[in-house]
């Protein structure tokens, strides 16, 4: 039941809003996320168990983000996309990209997503400082990293420190 | 110069140099050839492994796209001087970011190759891929060049110590080989240098140095041995030629002192029967016939001394000419036979023979008892005015020869030294025919029977005192 609501409404977004060559390098980005970051062996399940990466709010990919994890693994793991309507809804998940349409719930949300070791991206402004992960940043039209190193440690995730090499790393601001 | 004609040092030194040259230079090939693989698997490994760390940290840089950082990491190369370009390419195989970064585009493959390094040009380049998560997508392609100028720079230091190395040892070699090759060469040329000084001078008296008891030792020896073969047979060949020479000076003397001594004696006995035949044949003289008888009779005893001279003379030389036959001899036998012959001579005297014990001899018995026939019948002779004739034969003692000495002594009337050497001449006669006959043939019959046997013979005397005859059979040295 829920599943099929999902379904409907990421249909609903691709129709909405055409995505932009930008959301197709992002839709990379969050694959490649999954390859630098380290989960809790109880956050990730067993070595089949599949990397699930979630987009809740309106869906800005289209059909990149699924093109990206198309056949795709991290070693053992399985890569599998997934829509969420809100933020409440979720349940397993690894990556989690929240969508502009979400900006406003997330702040709230963000210590129990935390708790849940999920590694939080967005694009809008003001994501780290309410605690957020991941924010994309576009400098001179390329996209940017700044990633909350606090916020990750709250979550258990381990970054590697190749990934903060060229990314812009922010302690977290207080709340 | 044909190798065969060259000197024996300088060939033994060029084998010594050319098989130590050859190991050298195999030894120095091989361990470069060892070297130059090695090295290369070395480089190839070294280059792999920068290329893993390049790759493994640009990881990020490709995944999040970041070309600033990618050529920032390429920048660490600068370190690695043999790195002359890199490149990182994107997963679509797109030329991403560049090491150097000035360096034009045409230095970098426009396209990713295939994994791995190979050599090309004397470089070492090549592929591999960027990954993050093994088995997970690939990120990325690293191609890395190397000039290989370290390698270079190895093989000339390798080349260098190479070509010292072989410099070096050839010297040594050089120097030991002079050293070492005259343990063979040296008893050789030694050995040339006597067979050149025996061949160039004739002289046989040379001997070759020996170094040692190998072969060229027994070479030396054997060369040395025949060296002393020939000198002893030279030295031998010239005392014989020394020897017949005098034989025939000898000879020649006794045959000239044979001929005046022989004309001499013949004509004195000639020109008597010639006086006489004129006597007779002279018709004024009217010789009565007894007287005339008397002269026949003259005339037959001339002709008669004449045919005893002539027999004498030929049984003479025919001593020279008759072999010898040596056999052990009694000698006391031999004397008592001779002294037994002579009974016609001893008729009517008083005559004592005092033998002694003589050992027993080697020689020619027919000849050897002339030797006592006429040595006894000379003591004979020369003894008939004594009443009482004394004759002694023996040993003699107290001599310096070191072969036995016989003597046979008599009291007769002697002889004055200073004739002594003309004593054995043929026809040589110290004595008036009147007082003593003979033919003048006897002693120089006895001292050509005991030449011939390789002895010497002597007499001692003084006038009045009687004489000694001494004789050997064989001289020491002659003692063959």
């Amino acid at each position: 039941m829920a599943l099929t609501l999902l379904g409907g409404a990421g249909a609903l977004a691709r129709a909405q809003t055409p995505p932009t060559p930008e959301y197709q390098v992002k839709a990379v980005f969050l694959f490649n996320f999954a390859q630098f970051v380290e989960w809790p062996p109880k956050v990730l399940g067993g070595d089949q168990a599949p990397i699930v990466i979630g987009v809740v709010g309106d869906d800005p990919f289209g059909p990149y983000l699924d093109e990206a994890v198309q056949g795709e693994r991290i070693g053992t793991h399985p890569l599998v996309a997934r829509r969420f309507r809100r933020i409440e809804d979720i349940t397993a998940c690894h990556i989690l990209f929240i969508s502009r349409s979400e900006a406003g719930h997330f702040e709230s949300m963000a210590p129990r997503l935390r708790a849940l070791g999920i590694l939080t991206v967005a694009d809008f402004d003001g994501f780290i400082r309410q605690g957020g992960i991941i924010q994309f940043v576009t400098v001179k039209n390329k996209i940017r990293l700044r990633i909350n190193v606090e916020a990750a440690k709250g979550a258990s995730l381990t970054i590697s420190s190749k990934l903060l090499r060229p990314a812009m790393v922010v302690v977290q601001e207080p709340d | 110069m044909a190798f065969e004609d060259i000197p024996i040092q300088r060939k033994l030194m060029a084998i010594i140099l050319a098989t130590s040259g050859v190991v050298l230079v195999l030894t120095c090939a091989t361990f470069l050839a060892y070297e130059f693989s090695t090295f290369r698997q070395t480089a190839v490994r070294q280059l792999s492994t920068l290329g893993e760390i390049i790759a493994t940290n640009s990881t990020a840089a490709l995944a999040f796209d970041n070309q600033t950082d990618a050529g920032e990491i390429l920048r660490a190369l600068k370190a690695e001087h043999h790195i002359v370009a890199a490149a990182l390419y994107d997963q679509r195989g797109a030329l991403f970011a560049r090491y150097p970064v000035d360096a034009p585009e045409r230095f970098f493959p426009a396209r990713p190759g295939a994994d791995g390094y190979r050599f090309a040009d004397g470089h070492l380049s090549g592929f591999a891929p960027v990954v993050q998560v093994k088995g997970s997508q690939r990120l990325g392609t690293i191609y890395l060049e190397s000039d290989m100028e370290a390698m270079r720079e190895r093989f000339r230091l390798y080349g260098g110590i190479a070509i010292l190395v072989v410099v070096v040892s050839s010297l040594v070699a050089y120097t030991l080989s002079r050293k070492l090759q005259q343990q063979i060469s040296r008893p050789i040329l030694a050995l040339a240098e006597t067979a050149q000084a025996v061949s160039d001078r004739q002289d046989y008296t040379v001997r070759a140095r020996k170094h040692g008891r190998d072969e060229l030792g027994l070479l030396t020896d054997a060369f040395n041995h025949m060296l002393e073969q020939i000198q002893a047979q030279n030295e031998l060949l010239e005392k014989r030629v020394r020897e017949r020479t005098a034989e025939l000076e000898s000879a020649n003397d006794e045959l000239e002192a044979f001929g005046s001594s022989a004309a001499h004696d013949l004509r004195t006995p000639l020109r008597a029967i010639a006086g006489l035949a004129d006597v007779l044949l002279d018709a004024r003289a009217h010789l009565p016939p007894a007287e005339a008888q008397r002269h026949l009779r003259m005339i037959r005893d001339g002709s008669a001394q004449m045919s005893e001279l002539i027999d004498a003379l030929l049984a003479f030389s025919r001593l020279g000419r008759q072999a010898l036959t040596r056999q052990t001899v009694d000698l006391g036998q031999l004397c008592r036979e001779a002294f037994q012959d002579l009974a016609g001579e001893r008729s009517g005297r008083s005559v004592d023979l005092r033998l002694g014990s003589l050992p027993p001899a080697e020689g020619d018995p027919a000849l050897l008892r002339i030797v006592f026939v006429n040595l006894l019948s000379n003591a004979l002779k020369y003894s008939r005015p004594r009443a009482q004739t004394l004759i002694e034969v023996g040993l003699a003692e107290d001599q310096k020869e070191s072969v036995p000495v016989y003597f046979v002594r008599d009291n007769g009337v002697g002889f004055d030294m200073k004739d002594a050497d003309k004593l054995f001449g043929v026809f040589q006669r110290l004595h008036h025919a009147h007082e003593f006959e003979g033919t003048g043939v006897g002693l120089a019959t006895v001292r050509r029977v005991i030449e011939r046997h390789g002895g010497r013979i002597w007499a001692e005397s003084l006038p009045g005192a009687g004489a000694t005859f001494f004789f050997t059979l064989s001289t020491a040295a002659g003692a063959e």
